[in-house]
Formats: C-alpha cells, structure tokens, sequence
C-alpha cells in the first residue's frame, strides 16, 4: 500500500459542495474555487467571507446567508455593492458577528463546546440583531459576558503559497486572516496552492506547516486573483475596480456589465487555467510584490 | 460642512498632526482600513517622539523609527505592508492576548456616533433585515474598543446624519448611557474613547457625564458652525481653544517621510 495523495481538482473539490451548505472563504482568496461555486449555480449556501471575494459569490446568486463581520468595498465603494444591496432589499439574511465574536464560535466547533463566552461585544447591540448571541452571567465571577454558538462549517476552502500532495500546507509571509480558525472549525478542507512541493521539502522546514492534513490541495498558481496571494502577488486593481463598478451598476437595475463579467471570467472560462488565459500573462505577471 | 484646507496644509493634514500628539512613546498603535489621517499620525509620531511605539498594521507589528521614510500603504489591504514587520500574526491569535492590550492605541470611524461615544458600523435603519443603509459590519471593533487602554474616534466627515443623539444600532460600546462608571457597570475593562476628531474639530467626553463636549475648533471654523453641523446638543468646555496649527517640523515630516504622495492633500 501506498500514502494516499490528496491532490485534487477543482471539479472533485467542487463535487463536496452542495446547494444549502456553510462554507468559508478564507484570505487570501481561493477565487479559483469562488468562480467554479459560480459557475456551477451553486445557491443557498450560508458564507463566512469578507469583502469583495464574498461580494462576488452573492452577484452569482449562490448566497441565502451571510456570516459577516466585515464587508467593505473599496475602489470607490466604502461597503461592498452586491452585499449591499441585498442586505438592505432583506434577499440575504445577515448573521451580524464581529472578528473575535467569529473565532470564538469557530474555536468552539474546534473544540467541540455548545458555546464560547466572549467579552467583545458586551454593551452593543450584537445580541439584539443576532439572537443565537446570548448575553450571560459567568457562573465563577458573575461578569456579564456573550455566549457565542459554535459556528459549524462544512467546506473551508482556502488560499496558500505550496504544499505537498499529502496536504501539508506552507503559507508565506504568514498564515491569512482567520483561515486557521476556520480550518479548525471545517469538516473538510481544501486549499489551493501557488506550488505543489515535494514532500522533501515539507520535511526540511516543518515548522513553517500551517495546515496539516488538509483533505484536498488543488494546484493553482495566481488563483487568488484578483486579490493578493502574500509571497507572490499583488491586487489586480484594475480588475477589482471592474468588477466593483459592474456590481454596483447592477444593483442600480444596469445588469449588462456584470453578466458580461461573468460571461468573460466564470462561465466561458471553464477552468482556472483559461481564466487565466482570459487575463492574460502580461497582466498576471506585472502583478509582482516588488 | 466640508473644508478642503485651512490656510496652506489641508484639514486632513491639521487632524493627522493634532492625532500624533495625542500618542505616547510606547504606544502600541493599531490601525485599521480606510482610516487615512489615523495611518499618517502613527508613522508621525513614530518619526517625531514615538521611537519605542509599535504600528500594527493587518497583524503586521512592526517599528520602523529608523526608516528614512514611513510611506502609507497605497490602498488598505496592501500585503506589501508586512515588508516591514517584525512579527505577524493573524487576527485571532491576536485576539489571545487581550489582557496586555492596556498599552494599545486604536482608532475608529462609524457611519454614526452618538453624543456618548458609541459607533455603529452595522447600518442605518430600523429593520436590521432591511436597512436603509447597509454598512459594512463591525470588522473587530467591538473587541477592540473593549480591551484597548484608549481609543480615539477619527471621521472623514462632520455632519448631523453622522454624529446622532442615539446610534440606530452600536457595534462597538463607548460610553453607554453616559456616566463616569459606564464601562465599569458592565466589566468592560478597556480606557474608552477618548477624543473624537473630525474636520471641523476636536470633542472630549465630560469626566462626569461622559457626553461629547467641544474642546477645540479648527482655524477658521465657529462655535456656531460646530453646532449646526451635530445632531445633538452639544456640550462646549470653558476651556474651548483653537486647533493649534502644524509647526513646520511637523509639516515637513509628515509630507517628506509619511506621505510623499500626497493622500491628504487630495
């Protein structure tokens, strides 16, 4: 018998995903696996993300709820347009948290606890516009703090710098955002990477494995674009202001933009690869940190 | 009421400078997105007095007194700006340490602030379902101003839609009800907002009622123009000054070696 390789593909990841389900999407953005959500009609799903990456997954209509503590905008918008708009029209039901409200109802699915207290929040009206937050009494002191649920995630499908085909995972220049929570608090994970790397290379420097035994890697170099992927690249600003200026002209009844976005990037370009054929090597490569 | 300069820097320029006297060598100063004059004070003062502070930028922690220049990041999220850092970490694992946070400095904005210091980025509106106003979500605010030793409330904009009597929703709790004892009635451990700046100029919370009371006005702008432009009556201290104006070190650091590019002269 042979260790199994957890290699994967976007089709084989995206067969995990199931209209109705929790996923998140960690930072930076696994936008290769956002567009095959897309492509695939994927809807009802219930998201933890944040910004443009989230608001694109709601313009592709794959989105009933969001799990949301930050959805600005940015080129030109202070809050994201599709989120925007379908937040306030009542289309997307808002499970309002706050970052440390978020990782203390990850970190209890994590840990296999009902709830996790927290004190941030306290006072705000946190609980009033979500009431699976509870406002409790500590039973040691009686300090007045937030019981916060587990939050429970079926699919984290997150971004990375490499990894080998055994799903030992390296991030450079750090670990984004909360994906470490997220990959705690996920079922089933599955992270695209920049490179595949021998396992070798795993070995020679295994305190730089952020995740381990990740369930799926997926090969995907520039599949965080239009975002950043640290070590690698930069925002694509000219795309995101594309793509923010299509959305914010659809919520205003101006559909034409956005479906030609999506035309171009998600539907025609079948696969990751073509998509980046779409962009073109002039621009992925003047996209450098340095 | 909006001014685009006082004389020759702009108001952007005047909050940045009157904002990086307010901190403290040692100050740990974190900084958030989309706040532009809070980004230029923290290298200001880091350059000016602050050679033992540390700047905490997206979980980058860095100190970079001895750089020639502390260029601002071109856009928030920049993932260049960890070329600096010391240390990172991602947000939760910050979130570990929050006893130790009596040293940090933040700054926050809202799309309203009450006359007690709370701030709402949540929206505007009466249904949380359907708001009029969708804003972009608390982000970690509510821990944040929970924990940190002092924070300051820093607004682009000076408006009555802004600074309200009553926040429709709060994300993150300031002085409550008002009351010296506000935060302690709750076991909310953090200082408290301390300052709110904005482009007509500075407010302090009374020591007693904790409501917003003005403490100076901008070159240029009246008592008058101050009360007009709030939704609630506001209080005026006995001790109400001037905006003292940059010096022309100040000036000459923060367009050399903060912000060359020119982000609050636009």
């Amino acid at each position: 018998m042979e260790r199994q390789s957890v290699l994967s593909t976007e089709d084989e990841v995206g067969n995990w995903i199931e209209n109705g389900m929790t996923i998140a999407i960690g930072e930076p953005a696994p936008m290769g696996m956002v567009r095959h959500i897309i492509r695939n009609q994927i809807s009802g799903l219930t998201v933890i993300g944040s910004g443009i990456a989230l608001d694109f997954l709601i313009a592709g209509g794959c989105v009933s709820k969001v799990i949301s503590y930050y959805a600005g905008g940015g080129f030109g918008v202070p809050v994201a347009p599709s989120f925007r708009h379908a937040a306030q029209t009542g289309e997307l039901e808002v499970w309002e948290c706050e970052e440390g409200v978020l990782t203390s109802g990850l970190e209890a699915t994590a840990k296999g606890l009902p709830f996790l207290p927290w004190r941030g929040g306290v006072g705000t009206s946190l609980p009033e516009v979500n009431k699976d937050l509870r406002v409790m009494e500590d039973p040691i002191n009686g300090e007045i703090l937030l019981a916060v649920p587990a939050i429970h995630v079926d699919v984290a499908l997150l971004h990375a710098s490499k990894a080998d085909v055994f799903g030992n995972v390296q991030h450079q220049g750090g670990p984004g955002w909360i994906d470490l929570f997220l990959r705690r608090a996920a079922n089933r994970v599955a992270v695209q990477v920049e490179k595949i790397i021998s396992n070798e290379e795993v070995r020679s420097d295994a305190w730089a494995t952020t995740i381990s035994n990740a369930d799926a890697v997926i090969r995907a170099p520039y599949g965080a674009h239009p975002f950043y992927s640290r070590g690698h690249y930069t925002q694509d600003k000219k795309h995101l202001k594309l793509y923010v200026d299509a959305a914010t002209l659809a919520v205003t009844g101006e559909q034409a933009y956005i479906e030609e976005y999506f035309r171009r990037h998600v539907y025609e370009a079948t696969s990751h690869i073509m998509y980046l054929e779409e962009i073109g090597i002039t621009r992925l490569l003047s996209l450098h940190e340095y | 009421m909006r001014y685009s300069s006082v004389d020759n820097f702009t108001v952007q320029e005047l909050m940045a400078v009157f904002l990086a006297r307010q901190l403290r060598d040692g100050d740990h100063l974190q900084v958030g997105v989309a706040l532009p004059v809070p980004e230029a004070a923290v290298r200001l003062a880091h350059i000016m007095h602050g050679p033992n502070m540390e700047l905490i930028f997206l979980g980058a922690r860095m100190n970079v007194h001895q750089l020639e220049q502390l260029p601002l990041p071109e856009f928030g999220w920049d993932n260049r700006v960890v070329r600096w850092a010391e240390s990172y970490s991602d947000r939760g694992h910050r979130f570990d340490q929050v006893k130790d946070w009596y040293r940090r400095v933040f700054f926050i904005g809202g799309v309203q602030v009450d006359r007690f210091g709370n701030t709402n980025l949540i929206g505007i509106g009466n249904d949380h379902q359907r708001l009029d106003f969708r804003g972009p979500g608390s982000v970690g605010t509510a821990t944040l101003t929970t924990h940190v030793g002092r924070y300051y409330i820093v607004l682009n904009n000076h408006t009555p839609r802004l600074l309200v009597e009553k926040c429709d929703f709060i994300s993150a709790f300031g002085w409550g009800d008002g009351g010296a004892d506000a935060r302690k009635r709750l076991g909310i451990p953090g200082g408290g907002p301390q300052l709110c700046i904005t482009p007509l100029c500075v407010m302090d919370f009374a020591e007693d009622t904790k409501c917003m009371r003005l403490i100076s006005v901008h070159p240029g702008v009246t008592v008058d123009d101050v009360k007009g432009a709030t939704g609630f009556p506001l209080e005026v201290s006995d001790k109400l000054t001037t905006t003292k104006i940059p010096s022309l070190e100040e000036l000459t650091i923060l367009r050399g070696r903060v912000d060359p590019s020119g982000s609050l002269r636009s």
